[in-house]
């Protein structure tokens, strides 16, 4: 069984939760008080990740942190599909690292300007938001010229892959940074487009999407 | 100084970005819209603020017939935006003033178009022909709009022909502060483009382009690509101006609270049933043996919002008035659909639908009323539909599927031509059940079997001919149906109306007291005095003329109230009921 230190506000921990959803995997949860109580850098916290940081699993004995890594593993054990990430295509998992990279990149940007507003962080709020929004140009143009070409998934493959999931998160919650999504159209169609798959739940922030038209 | 007049035509969206299912958060001088596509194709331009708390429709869901707020479910219809469901109000018909705001909408080269209050039509491009053109990737500039259309003029780019060149002439063609047409020019190829700078608010733009003539697969992305990177360019240029230049306030659109139209108080007249609405009839047809369909259309305008179990009362060319429930399933806003059964003792109505109302000829009908709302928080719901029965029925059916609820429609009749209006059941899947050509004894025993088990949660929805009704209600009663939760519309009042009674009203808020004499209504009476009371089917059957008793004892002679309703003495159909004191006070 998964355990999951969780803190439920957190996109990084959710973006988790949601593949497991996609999956069907099980999990229990380890509810982490991230804030007020900080307890991600108490003593016991600090010996699981030294790193003082959401989420971190705890699969029989292995223990991972950082929330793109997990996705991988998760992917790689429990999709029987093989279709979240399809260890066999090189150029796919390349185009896939690509992403979970700029996932990285929202986090320090759209996920800093909220924890600024949401939890009172320290951040310079000004230059996450300018740095969210440059992150979010450069892909609605690629949502944009994916829809144009038939893509309508962040990699090159006709299904989702966990670039999607990695990225999807704190895209949508970054209303609560002061960063408005209105100029990135193709992003919302996208939004949609995760919100409709199969096994999506949502968290604090992120509502769900009606059906979809049936064909 | 930007030109913030609310006449002129901007585009506000492109055609990309209205899929179905999805909103769109559009803005135009400030002004915020949640703009959605519904199945039907409309495009809804709506102020981007639900009526209740002011949370934005765009963030709403689109089911593709109506918007529905994230926030308390409230749910707006297509095309007219009237509120057609309040969850925390289940019992309810929404009033008619719930009616959010909505913007004219324009679909023409690849583009949406819109504007607070538009003047003349949408700006003629000569030489574009729809489908022959290309619509560009369109480019948010955080740049007062007058800005970017200026710096477009020197915007230089390749014709679609020699994509790859790199020397065209690029010549303006025409400018102004929102838009710029120019041509480029290289050997034989040659492309125009017009640009139009939507003003998104006074520091914020959107750069929306169409180029002449279609351009397939490798070459139309190279075109787009081209485009895209240099208006990129562009953009990274006026932004760069922008932020140098102090920045213009942000525009403050007003909201209105209410139109003005729903804001007003209805004339007062004598006459009370008003038919305030022409239509035309469309398109009349046999929607079932001895049924005729009509579509009635409106003669100019949308027509009001309705609710499934709504009805209109239908002026007709001989003088009568008739009542017939809206068919309409959620978002079909276009047109009413009715269904009239032709009668055999027909006293006119009926016959006249029948016979001689024609396609083409002009109707007045009233405003839709709902008398007869549905709930939708029901665990599940049944429908028992006697004959035409069927037509409040088919409504909320329609209702309940578009949003996943459970619910069974058993639909009684005698044979299967008698089954009307195929074309929306058949959308209902297996939740249809006919029963067909049973007997009275027959019916009995089906009407025990389908409302055996009454389970908490359940809701129960008759309308059909007085008898059965009259069976369903015993049979729901004796399987323990709780009275609030069967609900029923008769087609007439049957009661033999006993007038003979004479008394007194007081009406507590007009503060006049009235003496309603034998053989006539306290309906009458309280119109010749001047109070304007909404009325419909004036026989005790519709539920429009309810009002409320603060003292004294109702002798009820209605079909439209329960047995518990009639006990509690609280309410009063004022077109037939009377007193059996010799004094009642409405609160009216």
């Amino acid at each position: 069984m998964i355990t999951l230190y969780d803190y439920e506000l957190s996109g990084n921990c959710y973006k988790l939760r949601l593949l497991m959803s996609m999956l069907g995997v099980d999990y229990k949860t380890v509810p982490i008080d991230f804030y007020p109580g900080r307890e991600h850098k108490s003593e016991w916290f600090l010996k699981i990740n030294p790193l003082g940081q959401l989420p971190v699993i705890d699969d029989d004995g292995l223990v991972l942190r950082d929330a793109q890594a997990i996705l991988v593993y998760l992917a790689s054990k429990y999709d029987p599909s093989g279709t979240w990430y399809p260890r066999d295509e090189a150029a796919l998992l390349g185009e896939i690292s690509q992403w979970l990279a700029f996932a990285d990149g929202i986090t320090g940007t759209a996920s800093a300007a909220r924890l600024h507003d949401a939890l009172f962080y320290d951040f310079d709020v000004e230059a996450a938001r300018v740095g969210a929004h440059r992150l979010f140009r450069i892909l609605d143009e690629h949502l944009w010229f994916g829809e144009q070409e038939g893509r309508i998934w962040l990699c090159s493959a006709a299904h989702p892959t966990i670039a999607d999931i990695a990225c999807f998160p704190y895209i949508m919650l970054s209303e609560e940074g002061g960063i408005p999504r209105q100029d990135y159209p193709a992003i919302r169609r996208w939004c949609d487009r995760v919100k409709r798959l199969k096994g999506f739940m949502v968290m604090s922030g992120v509502f769900p999407a009606g059906p979809a038209k049936a064909a | 100084m930007l030109d913030t007049a609310k006449t002129r035509w901007h585009p506000i969206a492109a055609s990309y970005d209205l899929p179905f299912r999805h909103v769109f958060h559009g803005q135009l001088l400030g002004r915020e819209f949640a703009v959605w596509r519904a199945d039907d194709g409309y495009i809804n331009v709506w102020e981007n603020r639900c009526l209740h708390r002011g949370v934005r429709l765009s963030i709403g869901i689109n089911d593709g017939r109506e918007l529905k707020c994230q926030y308390h479910g409230w749910r707006y219809s297509n095309r007219t935006a009237g509120c057609t469901y309040i969850p925390a109000h289940p019992a309810d018909a929404p009033a008619r003033t719930i009616t959010n705001r909505t913007f004219a909408a324009v679909e023409r080269y690849g583009l949406v178009w819109s504007a607070e209050e538009p003047q003349g039509e949408v700006p003629e491009l000569p030489g574009f022909a729809e489908g022959e053109l290309l619509t560009l990737r369109g480019i948010a500039v955080n740049a007062p709009a007058d800005a970017v259309a200026a710096r477009l003029r020197s915007y230089r780019f390749q014709p679609t022909g020699q994509i790859d060149g790199s020397d065209a002439k690029v010549t303006v063609e025409a400018a102004n502060d929102f838009s710029v047409a120019l041509r480029a020019v290289e050997g034989s190829s040659t492309t125009l483009a017009v640009f139009f700078v939507q003003p998104v608010d006074s520091n914020r733009s959107v750069i929306r382009g169409v180029l002449e003539g279609r351009a397939e697969g490798a070459v139309r992305m190279a075109v787009l690509h081209h485009h895209n990177d240099r208006l990129s360019k562009l953009r990274d240029v006026v932004e760069r101006e922008a932020v140098a230049r102090p920045a213009p306030a942000p525009l403050e659109p007003v909201i209105e609270r209410v139109s003005p139209e729903l804001a007003e108080m209805p004339e007062e007249t004598k006459h009370g049933r008003k038919a305030t609405i022409r239509v035309e009839v469309a398109r009349k047809w046999q929607a079932a043996d001895g049924i005729a369909g009509f579509e009635l259309r409106p003669i100019r305008g949308l027509l009001p919002t309705f609710q499934p179990g709504a009805h209109i009362d239908v002026h007709m060319p001989n003088g009568l008035i008739r009542q017939y429930s809206i068919t309409n399933g959620p978002g079909e806003s276009e047109s009413y659909v009715i269904g009239v059964k032709l009668e055999k003792e027909s006293k006119g109505g009926s016959i006249c639908m029948h016979e001689t109302l024609r396609q083409g000829d002009v109707l007045a009908i009233s405003e839709p009323r709902n008398n007869f709302p549905l709930r939708r928080d029901a665990v599940k719901t049944i429908f028992i539909a006697g004959g035409i029965g069927i037509t409040p029925l088919i409504a909320m059916a329609q209702a309940l599927h578009n949003q996943n609820l459970a619910f069974d429609l058993h639909y009684f009749a005698q044979n299967e031509a008698q089954l009307a209006f195929p074309e929306k059941t058949s959308g209902l899947g297996g939740a249809l059940k006919p029963h067909l050509g049973l007997t009275p004894e027959a019916t009995g025993a089906k009407l025990r079997e389908i409302l055996a088990n009454y389970q908490p949660g359940r809701h129960l929805y008759l309308c059909g001919p007085g008898p059965m009704l009259e069976a369903a209600r015993n049979v729901a009663t004796e399987a323990g149906w709780p009275e609030a939760a069967v609900h029923f519309e008769y087609f007439k009042n049957t009661n033999k109306i006993d007038d003979s009674s004479s008394f007194e009203v007081a009406l507590a808020r007009s503060c006049v007291t009235l003496k309603v004499p034998a053989g006539r209504t306290i309906l009458d009476v309280m119109r010749e005095a001047g109070v304007d009371m909404p009325s419909s089917c004036e026989q005790g059957a519709c539920g429009t003329c309810l009002a409320t008793v603060i003292e004294g004892e109702p002798d009820h002679q209605d079909v439209y109230l329960n047995d518990a309703e009639r006990k509690s003495g609280t309410k009063i159909m004022t077109c037939v009921s009377r007193a059996k004191s010799a004094r009642l006070v409405l609160d009216l």
